[in-house]
């Protein structure tokens, strides 16, 4: 699975820290799942979509592996 | 997300003292009793030993747990499934070795192991849950240093 947040960080200029703080988890989180290491729970891709102010797919996309 | 069955996070803190407490006694009993607690094959324990002991066992195991299992600072999914991971690594690490022992280590070594066997588990899994939080560390703050 990709994702595309640091695209839309960079958008709406804010920090992973800033990110983290908003959802509510740790930083460690948002860097490893923006690295591709850690695949958040639906309930974490929600809130983060949220955030963003875009539906899921927009920020996590599906690979050919998935 | 709420986590379960975690202590507070400060409780690491004195689960470390509880661990550094007790190295420190095990050192002043090195020095003040030479010889250690030998006595006579198959003589009574006294009373003072066998409390000590309990103590002692007491005191690094619940240090152990205490460390092993508070809460991380933020608490969050993703270190759910670390401890998780790191449980189960731990787990196979210490069966491994033990199976190791139970091929090659026979009589009253192999006692001594099965004691040692009691609290490794914990020690591998702190290791290596803690090995995996200084490596996001160290990422996290590479990650600084770029932007």
């Amino acid at each position: 699975m990709k994702n595309n947040i640091r695209v839309e960080r960079a958008i709406k200029n804010i920090t992973q820290a800033d990110l983290a703080d908003q959802v509510g988890v740790s930083r460690q989180t948002i860097n490893t799942i923006e690295s591709n290491k850690y695949v958040p729970s639906t309930v974490l891709a929600l809130k983060i979509a949220r955030i963003f102010g875009k539906p899921v797919e927009e920020v996590f996309i599906l690979e050919e592996e998935d | 997300m709420k986590s379960r069955f975690l202590f507070p996070s400060y409780f690491r803190v004195i689960g470390y003292l509880c661990f550094v407490a007790d190295i420190i006694k095990a050192m002043l009993l090195k020095v003040f009793f030479v010889g250690g607690f030998t006595q006579e094959p198959g003589a009574q324990l006294n009373i003072g030993m066998i409390v000590t002991n309990d103590i002692n066992i007491l005191i690094v195991v619940i240090g152990l747990l205490f460390i092993a299992f508070s809460k991380e600072k933020t608490e969050d999914e993703h270190f759910a499934q670390l401890r998780l991971d790191s449980l189960q690594w731990a787990i196979y690490i210490n069966y491994l070795i033990f199976i190791l022992c139970v091929i090659f280590i026979n009589g009253f070594k192999f006692i001594e192991i099965v004691a040692y066997n009691v609290i490794t588990p914990l020690i591998f899994f702190i290791i290596r849950f803690r090995w995996v939080i200084f490596r996001l560390n160290q990422s996290l703050k590479a990650e600084k240093a770029r932007s």
